[in-house]
Order: C-alpha cells, then structure tokens, then sequence
C-alpha cells in the first residue's frame, strides 16, 4: 500500500469517526457507538421485509407515537443489525405489542424492565442467533443486536429516554441485550413456539419483558424434586413478591431440563409443581413489611402467596450450554401477566 | 457534513398548543371532581383534599372517579362525565414513572375539555411529568408537587400531605394558569 492510500485511509476513518460522534451529539445512541445509517441501507433492510415500509410496527397511543416498518429499519442498522435480522426484529415487535405491560407504559416503568427476546425455528442456525454457551451474555453479533434495535427504537422513535420519559429506578443489567435462540436441539420437550400453538419447525419470535433474573447453581443432585425445591427457594424470595402480582418464570439449563423430563416431568408438570410449591408464608412477608393484611385474592391462601399467579403463567424456555447443572429463574414483569403468543418470522 | 446519514428519532407529532381552561375566582359553591388512579394512598389523599375542600374553601360538592389502567388516561366516559359534573378537577397521584405521566396527559385532556384541572405528581417523577407536558404541546404545565414517597405514608401523614398541598392545589385552579 502506498502512503497515499493510507493517508486516504485515515481520513475516511476519521470521517466514519466524526459520523459516529455526531450520533451522540445528537442523542441517537443508547450510550454504545452506533452505525451510521445510509438510505441505501435502509433500502437493503426494506428488501429484507415483505412488510410494507409505513405499516405501524409499535405504537404507545398514551403518547401519541408509532413507529413505522421504515423507522425499525433505520434503527436496525444503526444498532449493527444486518438486513437479514430484520424480519426477527418486526417479530419481536409483534410479540412485545402483544404484551398489556409494554402498552400499559411498561418501557417508561420504574421497574426498568428488560425484553427477553426468544428466537425458535431454523432461522437460528441462518442467522447465527446463539441458544448454547453463554445465551444470556455477549459475544453473538445476531443475538446483541436484535435485541438493540429494540432499545433504540423504544428510545428513538417511540421518544423514551432515561430521565425523561423513561423513569427506571436502577434499571436492569441486561436491558436491550437479552435475545436468545431456544436451545430446541437439547431440549427434551417441545419449542417454546410449539407450546404457544405454532407448527414445529416455524420461525418464530415471542417476547416478555422481565424485571430481573437469578441464577440457580445446582450440580449437587439427581433428584428431580430437589432441584424445583432448589428453584423454589429461588422462586420464593420476599423481595420479588409484590402481592397477589409476582411471578416467575425459568430459563433452564440443558441439564436441568433433561434431568427433569428424565424424572418425567413434562414441562406442564414442572410449571404446576413450581406454581404449587413456591409460596411465602404470611409470617416471612409480614417480617419484611409486605404483609397482606387480610387480603382475599386469587394466589393468597392460610399458607401465604402463591409467587406464581398460575401454571401456564410460568414461561419456562431451554437454553444454555450443556456443561453445567445451572439455570435462571427470570421475573416477568407486569401486572396483567405474559401474552403466551409465538409470532411467525416473515422474510421478503 | 452527515447530511447523507438518517435520523433515526420520530417527527414529532405538530401537537397544537394545548388551551387552559379560564379559571374561576374561588372554589366557594362549586364542584370538584376527584379523579385517582389505582397507586397507593392515591384515593385517600384526594378525600383528604375533597374533605379540607369542603372545610375551609366552600365547596359545594365531590365527585369521586377510580381509573383502573395507571398508565394510560382516563376512559373517556369517565373523563365525559366528570367534565359535565365539575367545574374544577383534581387529578392524582402521580407516584410512579408512568402514572405520573398519565396523570398530566389527563389534567391536559381535561383542561382541553374546559374544566380547570390541576394534578398532584411526587417530585421523585418531575422529569417524567414536564416531558409529558412538553410532549402534549403544554410545556410549563403548572402542577402541585408532593415530597417523595406517598405509597407507604400512613393515614396521618396523607392527611398532612393534603393539609401542605392545599394552598398550591388551590392556587392553580383559580390564578390564571398559562402553559408556555
């Protein structure tokens, strides 16, 4: 190469540097470096959708705001999608739309809640989305920005931003980054889609938004049962219960999950276990000032509170490696509960 | 120089400015409407406010509404029907980042609707509260702010919170109140 050419180099560099600086002048990022959008790209990712480009992909009528098919586009590729992600994308939004929490101002929450994206169906393997190692965490370009272009639009198009409208008292680690591919080819129970009504084999995306999630580290036994009453003791927390509201779901292990069906627990099985067993007694909520002063309520009963509001309420997805006994109980968020919808991936 | 890169924030809606409702000198003879959403202590800080109401300013009577959704405004039969029966509504609490919120864009819509309105909001959500203003076309919309937190406040201290909030709720139901 010739100085001349490296000089032409670092200057187009530097241009691509000034592009991305501007963005944050702007107040365009989500605090990480964004790419910058051409409208050829916004072309490519139109191509990518046989949606049309102004057809309203999410909207929050209690602030007037909608985002077109067009407006996802461009904040796609500025999170680092590439074009083909995008019909993964326009699903998640169908799945988040059909959450009451996300409508109902969830996005503006102090809870800060976090989408937990989940991918099921061969576009996981086209695309690249991780369901193995290290699903929840970064390192798959597929998996981060999908679950990114969610974030920027939330902030960008539908104008949510933290001390603004978006009220988040700390926030979740993990918000605007939790995309996973479910793990269907370990899993010994059927796709997460499949439960939700879709043929075996769809493309297809749901969505949940969660408050947080705990791991649960139990290489310790063979036992079916002692592993739910490991995950119970999880479950049951006092600071996750806010009355008659909680809930809780499971992102199991490989393991877990093959440990479990094993011991012949269909996943049905497992949610009626868990919805049975994991309650807080009357006594523990009052020590911690949330007692339920007498109140009679679905979930509540002379033994406390069901910290699940009922089985089929419990999402419980298969993901991870296959190389530890280790799983998330994860807490959805929102008082109307999770939707149970799996929305088909539509590529152009 | 970027003028080739896409801006990825919405158009903002051309919201028209939103109008006040005139104001009336005094609150002596006339109804109040109470509207709550479901938060804690919301319902019983506004009796407490209707109560001192009826006390010391004379008024003449209270109509209490209950919102069940907290993020979103009032159905609009419920706003309907406290516009017909109000001459000034009081709207509360504001005690979460999107009750808070909610709670603007309802004073607002009742403003647009005729009826003075003012709106309790915790300071803990000021931002969220002016943002919302901002949004709906009232930027400076004048509210009554109550310290942070109401939800664990026993029925004393609500009432003394009302007691603090008064003369400020009752100032911007009757000083002519312009969002700039």
């Amino acid at each position: 190469m010739t100085d001349t050419a490296l000089e032409r180099d670092a200057a187009r560099l530097e241009y691509a540097r000034d592009a991305v600086e501007h963005a944050y002048d702007e107040g365009w990022t989500d605090g990480l470096p964004i790419v910058p959008v051409t409208a050829a790209m916004v072309e490519e990712f139109l191509a990518a959708t046989p949606r049309p480009p102004d057809e309203v992909v999410a909207a929050l009528p209690h602030l007037d705001r909608e985002c077109t098919v067009e407006q996802a586009a461009v904040n796609a590729a500025m999170a680092g999608c590439r074009p083909e992600y995008f019909p993964v994308v326009l699903a998640a939004w169908d799945a988040l739309m059909h959450q009451p929490s996300v409508t109902g101002g969830g996005w503006q929450s102090t809870s800060g809640p976090a989408p937990l994206i989940v991918v099921n169906g061969p576009v996981r393997a086209e695309l690249g989305i991780n369901s193995t190692g290290g699903v929840l965490g970064p390192g798959f370009r597929a998996n981060a920005t999908i679950a990114r272009a969610v974030g920027l639009v939330v902030r960008n198009v539908l104008g949510i931003r933290p001390h603004e409208l978006e009220q988040a008292t700390q926030g979740l680690p993990g918000r605007w980054s939790l995309c996973v591919g479910e793990n269907e080819e370990e899993s010994p129970w059927e796709p997460l889609s499949a439960e939700l009504g879709l043929p075996a084999g769809a493309d297809a995306v749901s969505a949940l938004l969660l408050r947080t999630c705990e791991f649960v580290d139990n290489r310790h036994t063979q036992d079916p049962e002692e592993v739910l009453w490991d995950f119970c003791d999880t479950i049951a927390r006092t600071g996750a219960a806010i009355g008659r509201f909680s809930s809780a779901g499971l992102v199991l292990s490989v393991e877990h999950a093959q440990l479990l069906a094993g011991g012949g627990f269909a996943k049905a099985d497992v949610q009626q276990w868990l919805h049975d067993h994991a309650v807080r007694s009357h006594a523990d909520l009052e020590r911690a000032g949330k007692g339920l002063d007498g109140l009679q309520a679905p979930g509540i009963d002379e033994y406390g509170l069901h910290m699940t509001p009922s089985p089929e309420q419990i999402p419980i997805i298969v993901a991870g490696a296959r190389n530890a006994a280790m799983s998330m109980v994860v807490r959805p968020f929102g008082f109307s509960g999770w939707s149970r919808t799996a929305h088909p991936v539509r590529r152009g | 120089m970027f003028e080739a890169m896409i801006d990825p924030t919405a158009r903002p809606a051309v919201t028209a400015p939103v109008v006040l409702a005139p104001r009336p000198a005094e609150l002596a003879g006339l109804t109040v409407g109470l509207l709550t959403n479901t938060k804690k202590n919301a319902e019983s800080f506004l009796d407490e406010v209707g109560a001192l109401l009826a006390e010391e300013h004379g008024v003449a009577g209270l109509v209490r509404r209950k919102k069940l959704n907290i993020a979103q405004t009032a159905p609009a039969e419920m706003r309907d029907e406290l516009v017909r029966a109000c001459d000034v509504i009081v709207v509360g609490v504001g005690d979460c980042g999107s009750c808070s919120a909610s709670a603007v864009a309802d004073g607002l819509e009742l403003e647009a609707a005729g009826v003075p309105a003012v709106v309790i909001c915790s300071e803990a959500f000021v931002p969220t509260a002016d943002a919302m203003a901002d949004l709906k076309g009232a930027k400076g919309y004048d509210y009554a702010r109550t310290p942070h937190p109401v939800a664990p406040l026993e029925r004393a201290e609500v009432r003394a919170r009302a007691r603090r909030i008064l003369p400020d709720l009752v100032g911007i139901l009757t000083r002519a109140s312009v969002a700039a």
